[in-house]
């Protein structure tokens, strides 16, 4: 039975000896911005040269710190000195970095970003007064960039698996509740329904096969913390589920994650053999009597698959359309068995809320939202990238403080938040705060913690089109409102921008919209008309312009109007037609 | 307990139980919300968002199909907002929806209809929107629907037309995917209802529609053909192919003749008096509104213009129209000079409960002899140990009992196809977790569902079912409160079982210990079990043996008596049960009497006036040998059967010339007619009226469907009346089958409260009947406003509902008696010129072998190499080598295969598992006028092999 107490100080002794021995450790991250940027080709490097040079180092490719513009990141500690992240590395400055820093003592403060530790170097700023960093508090992403995700015990020097530890020796699963109430966490997959309430939904329900399942199906367009906590950390999902689990006396953990993206998927199946190899998953955790288990089942190709219900078609191998409910998924989950279903982001709070307490998390955040936002931020901003906010900041200090606005003195048209089906929030808006309660009532959605900035030069018509053809595209096909609906609102849409629309469509995507919002069997459907009335309420002159002056003030609808070739319906593939009489 | 729940729906007060749907309470409350994707019968799927509601304190308007009732719940269902969402919803339905039948000038939404049902407009709108080319035109459950939501008759939304091809490549069935709704009905009945899957949804978003769930063909979707996704489909995608165009005038229920399932139909009959289309009945009790490729596609011989028209009598060697009169004088005549046993009769499979009385009334009364039977009684021995036993020779339960068994034990019946509907319930207590046993030496469809398949060495069915019963007593699996209770000659059965060493069985069956424990556990842990056996795979000389094992089984196991469990014998011919009701057997009176019990022969000659021939006449399996013998010389047949041509009972069109006078009657001139000396013409089924008793001794009514037209063929009851009478026959006036069923009813107690009368009247309606004009599904369009139940003998007064469950309240004599076993021999089944056996089997989908759809003729069909599976010893002894071409020779056929070399095979025999998709393509071609009557059936064949060249 493998005693906690060893294997946390097993794992500080691992962790000194990289952190304080006599070798430098250089980290590169490589999520999937770092690979993008060319990480592994940079590790290669650097293996390579170390190799000519003789260096004894150790190299270690860690997940994500969110500076995404700073990719390929690559941190290095020396003994006795702090770390220093050098942006933007490529394969042929890494000779050059060796040879400066590693065989020389030379830090290269052109090329460095921040340093990071105790100490400091002159003409290297520290990471804390950046002003991307120094805002931030950050809960779910603590070990992002900083641990080696494929190793579980830099996971557990870090304090990882504690509070595990902490809840199957000293706490009842009903006393985990509590802190999940106490803590005032709302789900984070964009529905907010307070995650401790959920829980004790399913609580309730019989068992003794009951389902914990983890989301990360995470199909927004600009969204990717999700994937980007699983490439980073995936063990701080793994310990909120087997908390989840053990809070809701569950005896499976599923983690849903979208397929074709290789980072996360290979990196949460090692993490749950790891775990499996300590004791920390399986048959009696940590020596009581609480099992559970988890594995990883990947979705095919579809956005819908991410709502709960379709989500559960999917695990059982079927096509991922949503379910009707009542039955609601604490009575009939995944096989007809009770199921609880959590975004990653919400589960990956939870460790540090059972060992910090409910009430540390409480004091962070606002009166309706508790805690951090962790938001993507994308589109033409200076710093794109992933970051920790407490909820209560503004998206106005969010776009121009924390990630350095819009470049090249242009101003910002609008956020699209939430995913696509989340609508635009006009730029005279941005001064509302980061809180569910009062994002909904702007008429915009936090939902997965996306945010797309677009500058004056975008044209809301073309951002509309764009976002209401993702969302037929990926609808379904189940229900009638949804399906059809969809497919006449981007033919209007289309009609639209190549100004050709006719005086009743206003009406007529009103009408739709408003079906479509009533009659949908999901979520999908009936917020498929958000995106284009949040267009209408806040640019109504984008569209007047389009259909009555027929012209499209930014020209951005000059160029020719391109909507994937799978979201047009069949009729216009010229088949020939056979009557048989 | 299901607690009672009060809710107002539009203001009326409605009680009903926990676990409803809003929609459903709506529905049993006579109340209509218009719906598109809900259907009777099948679980809600919440698609079409038609039937929302308006829910007091409930969120938004949620869909009454999938919201369950709550008390207390106040729903509106038609608030101007809901009616503003339906017509919306319906706007965009019918925007890629050809229209044309709504926004014709011709067609008034509002009421009148300016056009006929036949009137061809060619203008008004373009040739794929018009309402005659949508072969679902004035029965559409979406044109209906629309209208009724009231939507306008204009659409601003823009109308798109798929325009993809019409597929009518595949066998009975056109599909226009033009006209599909999406509402998935038919992927959901293939799956829920039929257990299949051959269908499912494509694509999604705006190009998601429905298709093959493998490939593109329903050829290898692993589709049964059955027919349920065209009965549910609310619009014209999917149809049947022939006669798609035709409209019917008229609609009347009847029972199918092809099997004794008795499934009850509706038939469409044209303006021409053609029966056009099939659509099983939604409330009958024996079908569930389920039928299959033969009762759905197989009925057009009724059409057939090969029919015989007049009497035909044999002048000069040649068969010469004539008229009645002569031709029954002339039967009148010849037959008078056989009387007694020179003379035999046999009966139709499809005979009537009153036709069959009436043949064995006339031989016996009339010719007197018992040489009379019905064609298709080929297996006997299945049924007489159930009377021994137990006391009546029927199946003990309802088929749809079948669908809560826990266990279900198959053996030898290829019951998917030659019992289908039976099939259903059965594959649907799989899914609903009931164990299935399947043992049978081929691998037929149901091995697919099956959680043990056991295979035994071909003709050891009843050794193996005897190591069962073995392993049931050594490990006292028994149900012993009704051994004791109910049973007697227990000690017999189990001093019997000592010979039935386990050891020496699984050396006798070639099946292992393991499996043959597992077998016995399984069923004897498992409570209620039932039996379905039609005995193809055993040899004559193990019926009896098998039989008997099987009822000692559902005995010592508690399973008889009781609700889903039970025995089912499967056996071939559409009216056996009836047959061997009304005495139309050799050895026995109407109302299994013994022909040999002299006090119940007296009371029947009290009856029929005269005295009856005592002594057990020659049946179907001996009449033949008899003839061949010289001892019988003139014969009268009524109706074909597949046993006069599959070689069940060798070449009898060579023996029947023998004959000195042959009298057929038919609705073809079949192979037997061709050498009859008298011909009579003889009507359908759906041109006569009368009776079935289906297998689970329901007996339902046939009804005229069409009117004798322009012909000169009769009944079956009618011309043997008028053979009768023209011998000075008594007792053979009667004017209708209704009067025969009485004398029947008065002579077998089980039946005595059975009257034709009765069956026709209707029970209680499954789905009430709405105000006029409120749209209906198609199959239940036109409503036959009830409930065809039947009645299920034992019916002793007028007032009895029927059994449907036999021995519940005890067994006739007291206690089951059990039977002891004899451990026979397993017989030889090969020949010395055919010295291997071959094991045919027949599946709807073999994913593991490859295969390809071709178009030949405009037509689908499968194309690839047949497997021949063989034990790798019995190979090298003819040189065969794996992969090699070797060809299968039996006495009438030859099949080419692919050499597989298996351990698996046991020596001796070899197998070969064809598609059903390939039978479908042969059944729709076919020059048949009765196709689906000669559905080739997978017998055990002696073969021998032959290895080809390259």
């Amino acid at each position: 039975m493998p005693d906690f107490e060893e294997l946390s100080q097993e794992s500080q002794r691992r962790f000194q000896e990289l952190e304080a021995g006599d070798k430098p450790w250089i980290r590169v991250g490589t999520a999937v911005c770092g690979e993008a940027a060319g990480a592994f080709q940079v590790i290669e490097a650097l293996n390579a040269e170390l190799d000519k040079r003789g260096i004894a180092a150790n190299v270690s490719a860690v997940g994500c710190l969110g500076l995404c513009y700073a990719e390929t990141l690559v941190d290095i500690l020396k003994p006795g000195k702090p770390r220093i992240f050098y942006k933007n590395v490529t394969p042929e400055m890494v000779p050059g970095l060796v040879e400066s820093y590693l065989v020389g003592d030379d830090p290269r403060q052109d090329l460095a970003l921040a340093s990071f530790g105790d100490g400091s170097l002159e003409g290297i700023p520290r990471l804390e007064d950046l002003p991307m960093w120094s805002r931030q508090v950050r809960i779910a992403l603590r070990n992002c960039g900083h641990i080696d995700p494929l190793d579980i015990y830099q996971y557990i020097a870090q304090g990882g698996y504690a509070a595990l530890n902490k809840a199957v020796t000293q706490m009842e699963p009903a006393d985990v509740i509590k802190e999940m109430q106490d803590s005032g966490l709302r789900g984070r997959g964009g529905a907010a329904f307070p995650t401790g309430t959920k829980w004790s939904f399913l609580a309730r329900s019989p068992g003794p096969l009951k389902y914990i399942l983890c989301n990360c199906e995470e199909g927004d367009p600009g969204a990717y913390n999700d994937k980007g906590i699983l490439e980073s950390d995936p063990h701080s999902l793994i310990e909120g589920a087997i908390l989840a689990g053990y809070a809701t006396s569950a005896s499976n953990g599923v983690v849903f994650i979208r397929h074709g993206h290789e980072g996360p998927i290979h990196r949460t199946m090692r993490a749950i053999e790891q775990a499996y190899e300590l004791g920390l998953l399986g048959d009696n955790i940590l020596g009581s009597a609480f099992s559970f288990h988890m594995e990883v089942s990947l979705t095919g190709d579809s956005y819908v698959a991410g709502e709960e219900t379709a989500l559960m078609e999917s695990i059982e191998g079927k096509r991922a359309m949503p379910r009707a409910r009542p039955p609601f998924p604490a009575a009939y989950g995944v096989w007809g068995i009770p199921s609880n279903i959590n975004n990653i982001k919400s589960l990956s709070y939870v460790s540090e809320i059972i060992s910090r307490g409910g009430e540390w998390f409480a004091g962070i955040g606002t009166e309706g939202s508790k805690g951090t936002a962790i938001l993507c931020l994308s589109g033409n901003i200076a710093l794109p990238g992933m970051i920790e906010v407490p909820m209560g900041i503004t998206l106005r200090e969010v776009i121009e403080d924390v990630v350095g606005g819009v470049p090249g003195g242009r101003k910002v048209k609008f956020l699209q938040t939430g995913g696509p089906l989340g609508g635009v929030l006009p730029a005279d808006q941005m001064d509302i705060e980061l809180d569910f309660g009062v994002m909904s009532q702007a008429g915009a959605i936090l939902g997965s913690g996306g945010i797309i900035v677009a500058d004056d030069r975008a044209c809301a018509v073309n951002m509309t089109r764009l976002l209401v053809a993702f969302c037929q595209y990926e609808s379904c096909g189940k229900c009638f409102p949804c399906r059809l609906g969809m497919t006449n609102l981007i033919e209007i849409l289309e009609r639209i921008a190549r100004f050709e629309s006719r005086p009743q469509d206003m009406e007529l995507m009103r009408t739709i919209g408003q079906n479509m919002a009533a009659g949908s069997l999901c979520g999908h459907g009936q917020l498929g008309w958000n995106p284009v009335q949040s267009a209408l309420r806040s640019f109504p002159g984008d569209f007047a312009a389009h259909m009555e002056e027929k012209r499209c003030p930014t020209g951005q609808c000059l160029a020719p109007v391109f909507t994937p070739q799978r979201t047009r319906s069949r009729w216009t593939s010229a088949q020939p037609l056979e009557l048989r009489f | 307990m299901v607690s009672a729940i009060t809710l107002a729906i539009d203001g009326q007060e409605i009680v009903t139980q926990a676990g409803k749907t809003i929609l459903q309470a709506a529905m049993e409350a006579g109340l209509y919300i218009p719906y598109l994707c809900y259907y009777p019968g099948m679980k809600p799927f919440g698609a079409c968002r038609m039937c929302v509601v308006e829910v007091e304190n409930g969120r938004g308007t949620p869909a009454s199909c999938t919201t369950p009732v709550a008390d207390g719940m106040v729903v509106s269902t038609n608030t101007p907002q809901l009616q503003d969402l339906r017509k919306g919803i319906t706007e965009l339905v019918i925007s890629e929806h050809p229209h044309g039948c709504l926004t014709c000038h011709r067609t008034d939404i509002h009421g009148a209809n300016l056009c006929g049902p036949e009137d061809i407009c060619l203008r008004h709108v373009s040739v794929t929107d018009r309402c005659v080319a949508c072969p679902k035109n004035e029965r559409c459950e979406l044109k209906d629907t629309t209208i009724f939501v009231g939507t306008g008759l204009t659409t601003p939304l823009t109308y798109k037309y798929r325009n993809l091809p019409v597929l009518t490549q595949d066998p009975f069935y056109d599909l226009d995917y033009n006209l599909c709704i999406v509402c998935g009905r038919c992927v959901r009945a293939c799956e829920e209802l039929r257990g299949d899957s051959a269908i499912t949804f494509t694509d999604r978003s705006g190009i998601s529609l429905v298709g093959p769930a493998h490939g593109t063909s329903l050829l290898e979707s692993g589709s049964e053909f059955c027919g349920s996704c065209i009965d549910v489909c609310p619009v014209g995608a999917l149809v049947e192919s022939d006669y798609k165009w035709e409209k019917a005038v008229e609609n009347v229920s009847t029972t199918c003749p092809h099997c004794p399932v008795g499934c009850q139909l509706k038939l469409d009959v044209n303006q021409r008096g053609k029966v056009i289309r099939a659509i099983p009945e939604l409330e009958a009790d024996a079908n569930h509104g389920q039928a299959c490729f033969k009762g759905k596609f197989g009925l057009d011989f009724i059409n057939s213009r090969n029919r015989l028209t007049t009497p035909l009598v044999r002048r000069n060697g040649s068969l010469e129209e004539a008229s009645w009169e002569e031709a029954l004088s002339l039967v009148a005549e010849k037959l008078s000079g056989y009387r007694g046993d020179q003379f035999a009769a046999i009966g139709s499979y499809r005979g009537t409960n009153e036709e069959n009385y009436l043949l064995q009334k006339f031989a016996r009364v009339v010719m007197g002899t018992n040489n009379v039977d019905h064609s298709s009684n080929i297996k006997p021995e299945m049924l007489e140990p159930l009377g021994e036993a137990l006391g009546y020779q029927a199946a003990t339960n309802p088929i749809w009992d079948l669908e809560d068994a826990k266990c279900i034990l198959t053996i030898g019946t290829n019951t998917s196809e030659e019992h289908n509907v039976a099939a259903v319930p059965v594959k649907r207590a799989v899914k609903k977790g009931a164990k299935l046993i399947v043992i049978d030496s081929r691998e037929v469809e149901l091995t697919r569902y099956a959680t043990t398949w056991i295979r035994p060495k071909p003709g050891t069915d009843a050794m193996l079912l005897g190591g069962m019963l073995r392993v049931i007593v050594d490990e006292v699996l028994e149900d012993e409160d009704f051994l004791k209770d109910r049973c007697e000659n227990l000690d017999a059965l189990k001093h019997s079982l000592w010979r039935f060493d386990i050891n020496k069985i699984e050396d006798i069956t070639g099946v292992s210990q393991d499996d043959i424990r597992l077998a016995a556990r399984t069923f004897a842990e498992n409570s209620p079990a039932a039996i379905l056996y039609a005995l193809d795979t055993v040899p004559q000389s193990q019926r009896v043996d098998c039989v008997n094992a099987l009822v000692d089984l559902a005995l010592i196991t508690g399973n008889v008596g009781k609700p889903n469990a039970g025995l089912y014998p499967l056996r071939p011919g559409t009216n056996d049960q009836g047959s061997w009701d009304v005495g139309c057997v050799p050895n026995l009176l109407p109302g299994y009497q013994a022909i040999d019990d002299v006090s119940a022969r007296a009371a029947m000659q009290q009856v029929w006036g005269v005295d009856l021939p005592s002594g057990r006449g020659v049946g179907i399996n001996d009449v033949f040998q008899s003839v061949s013998a010289g001892n019988v010389k003139a014969m009268l047949v009524v109706g074909d059967s597949p046993s006069f041509s599959n070689g069940d009972l060798g070449d009898i069109i060579e023996t029947a010339q023998s004959l000195e006078f042959l009298v057929v009657q038919d609705t073809f001139l079949t192979g037997l007619a061709q050498v009859a000396d008298v011909v009579l013409p003889s009507v359908t089924f759906a041109e006569k009226e009368g009776t079935f008793t289906n297998l689970e001794r329901r007996v339902q009514p046939l009804r005229k469907v069409l009117d004798i037209q322009r012909t000169e063929s009769r009944p079956d009851w009618w011309i043997i009346c008028e053979i009768a009478k023209a011998m000075n026959g008594q007792g053979f006036d009667y004017h209708c089958p209704a009067q025969i069923l009485d004398e029947i009813s008065s002579l077998i107690p089980f039946y005595a409260g059975i009257t034709y009368q009765r069956l026709l009247s209707k029970k209680g309606l499954l789905v009430p009947l709405l105000m006029p004009n409120f749209p209906l599904p198609s199959q239940l369009h036109p409503s036959t406003g009830g409930q065809n139940a039947g009645i299920q003998w034992p019916c002793t007064t007028p007032e009895d509902e029927g059994n449907s469950v036999l021995y519940a309240e005890g067994f006739p004599s007291g206690k089951a008696r059990f039977i002891p076993l004899e451990m026979g021999e397993a017989p030889t089944m090969t020949t010395a010129d055919f010295p291997f056996l071959f094991l045919p089997g027949r599946v709807l989908h073999q994913s593991q072998q490859e295969m390809e759809i071709v178009v030949a003729g405009q037509k689908n069909h499968i194309q690839r190499d047949e497997l021949l599976k063989l034990h790798p010893l019995d190979a090298a002894d003819m040189g065969i080598n794996e992969e090699d071409w070797v060809e299968v020779i039996s006495h009438s056929e030859r099949i080419r295969a692919k050499a597989r070399l298996t351990e698996e095979a046991f020596r001796g025999t070899v197998s070969a598992t064809f598609l059903f998709g390939d039978l479908m393509t042969r059944l729709e071609s076919s020059e048949d006028p009765d196709p689906m009557s000669r559905v080739p059936r997978l017998p055990l064949t002696p073969v021998r092999l032959a290895k080809l060249e390259a």
